[in-house]
């Protein structure tokens, strides 16, 4: 009855193109499934509420009320603070990457595209890039914020270039351990949990409000070998020209920090593909 | 001698999780252009089996061919032939219907124009129209089917697999699928199809296998399983405990009673059907023991487990070993 309308012979449908060679597709099916992922943010607005009004939070938080009873000695606590803001959204950005990698894994969608005939790695890296996107947008927020707020960076052309690859490596790194994070603990409010117990907690330690020197002993030595410390750091020397000390990745921060990052990604982006070949929608 | 490459072959097929075998040296085929249906109980491995044939998860031991590539070998060349739409909709919610198979489309390796021709035209046909533009999240369980049912043919597969396909679905969203799949064989789809439900094998599939345990149980046409579990049956419901005494005292010994006493009922094969139903109800009314419900019906999937196999079927392990396990 209503499936009567069956196809006119007269109008055959399109004839599916020959197969372009791997690279093309793989381009052509990442950006197909970031598109669907830009897609949806309008219809889940909430979704982009970490990226975005959780970083103002944090940078009104400590500019007006932390702020005001830390010292940094030989600089504004602005100059200090965003460095430290920008570097900690950078981490949060395994949270954001993990929840929404975790909730793709535990409806069928990913099953759907797994047994397409579309690039395994195409799939993946549409989810992280799509993740990057996003926290683009908040670290966006945070940077105009503070520099609405009084934040004066001090830099030239190239340093902002320089900066921005920063920013965009660090992004890309953290997401990476995100996703493989997402994708081993396969639910969304588990990836919350373990996130915050992980992320939080090291974000603190990485002088990103206070500085390291003047930790206690114990939380002073995982400062000083927190990759978000060398981030902050690596940050904070590019945009304020200032220099931290305590280990060898504070000293030399951007190389400390692409170091850092190659090694996150080194591990991580194998990893995940593995998984991503064994795992399955529950 | 039939020369095709077959649809499907498996040899030894076998899934295991652990200490659990959820498939167990499987073996299937399916011809081109015929419908082969995998019947059996929850847990029995029927989309374990499938999700193998689609590449989703890799075989513990056995082969698998899909139009004459190896699963695991060459398992790209396998997802360009076949199709899986499975028991939970596989769409992007926070998309509507229409971008949803736009999507699939341009996956696939359609541009976009010839993906949006094909996504209205799988509109028009089944019968998505009035809710095309509407998110995924916010529909119906029949008309996510239906939309699902269409981004799994967005190009022509050589092997569509449908599982479970009617599970949890309305009596008129279940018609619409089998009004489809009957069209789509019609046009020459072959089609892997797997069910709970004996009517739903018997009403759509030229081959039936019978599963249990992740193992074949019994295969045939539709025909010849029927011949083997008889045509209808008529249940006799009691009152109570007594009841069903009664009634077997009254019963055994002329007809082929199976008593099932926690529903209180005896069931009795009736392959002349309507005149087995008076010979029985007649014994009852002599016997003068009151019951509940005297009733003519389909033999269902436990009276095909129970003729087939002597036993009915297994009850799930743990909770539904096809699902944890994956």
């Amino acid at each position: 009855m209503s499936t009567e309308t069956a196809p006119t012979p007269g109008t055959p449908l399109p004839a599916l193109p020959a197969r372009p060679a791997v690279v093309s597709r793989y381009v052509r099916e990442t950006l197909l499934l970031v598109g669907r992922q830009l897609r949806t943010i309008p219809r889940v607005p909430e979704r982009l509420s970490d990226v975005t009004i959780q970083p103002v939070i944090f940078t009104l938080l400590f500019l007006y009320v932390f702020g005001s009873a830390i010292a940094i000695p030989g600089t504004r606590y602005q100059d200090y603070l965003l460095p430290g803001l920008i570097g900690q959204s950078i981490a949060f950005g395994v949270i954001g990457a993990g929840t929404a990698t975790a909730t793709d894994f535990s409806t069928g969608v990913i099953d759907r595209f797994r047994s397409l005939p579309v690039t395994r790695l195409a799939v993946i890296s549409a989810q992280v890039i799509g993740q990057v996107l996003e926290q683009i947008l908040g670290m966006a927020i945070v940077a105009g914020l503070g520099l609405l707020l009084g934040w004066k960076p001090d830099v030239g052309a190239g340093d902002v270039v320089l900066l921005l690859l920063l920013i965009l490596l660090g992004l890309f790194a953290f997401t990476w351990f995100g996703v493989l994070m997402g994708m081993i603990v396969r639910s969304s409010d588990a990836m919350q949990g373990v996130g915050f117990a992980i992320v939080f907690p090291l974000s603190f330690l990485a002088g990103t409000f206070v500085p390291i020197e003047g930790m206690d002993a114990v939380p002073q030595f995982i400062g000083e070998w927190d990759p978000i410390s060398t981030l902050v750091a690596g940050i904070r020397h590019v945009s304020q020209g200032t220099n931290a000390t305590g280990s060898w990745p504070l000293e030399h921060p951007v190389i400390g920090m692409v170091l850092w990052c190659a090694l996150i990604m080194g591990v991580c982006i194998p990893l995940a593909l593995r998984r991503f070949r064994t795992t399955s929608a529950a | 001698m039939a020369s095709a490459t077959p649809a499907v072959e498996t040899d030894g097929l076998t899934k295991r999780y652990g200490d659990f075998t959820a498939v167990d040296a499987l073996d299937l085929r399916v011809e081109p252009g015929t419908v082969v249906s995998i019947l059996g109980p929850n847990g029995a491995g029927k989309t374990t089996t499938v999700r193998m044939l689609a590449t989703l998860i890799a075989p513990t031991s056995g082969t698998a061919r899909v139009g004459g590539h190896d699963v695991t070998r060459e398992a790209d060349a396998v997802r360009g032939v076949i199709s899986l739409t499975g028991q939970f909709a596989a769409l992007e919610g926070n998309l509507t219907a229409r971008e949803n198979l736009v999507l699939m489309g341009r996956l696939r390796g359609h541009g976009k124009k010839a993906a949006t021709t094909i996504a209205d035209h799988l509109i028009e046909r089944f019968d998505i129209g009035e809710f095309r533009d509407r998110l995924i999240k916010g529909l119906s369980g029949g008309q996510r089917r239906r939309v699902d049912l269409a981004a799994s043919l967005v190009v022509q597969p050589q092997l569509l697999v449908l599982d479970e396909p009617t599970t949890g679905l309305d009596p008129r969203s279940r018609q619409v699928v089998w009004q489809t799949v009957r069209d789509l064989v019609a046009e020459g789809v072959t089609l892997l199809l797997t069910t709970q439900y004996l009517e739903e094998a018997d009403a759509l599939a030229e081959h039936i296998v019978l599963i249990d345990h992740g193992r074949e149980v019994a295969a045939g046409t539709p025909t010849q399983l029927k011949a083997r579990i008889g045509e209808q049956r008529v249940d006799v419901v009691a009152i109570d405990a007594a009841g069903v005494d009664g009634l077997h005292a009254a019963l055994d010994g002329r007809f082929d009673v199976t008593v099932s006493r926690g529903s209180r009922t005896l069931s009795i094969p009736a392959p002349e059907e309507s005149l087995d139903l008076e010979r029985i109800s007649a014994v009852v009314r002599e016997s003068g023991v009151p019951i509940d419900e005297l009733a003519l019906r389909r033999p269902t999937l436990d009276d095909a487990f129970l003729a087939l196999t002597g036993q009915p079927p297994a009850p799930d392990p743990e909770t539904d070993g096809e699902e944890v396990a994956a």
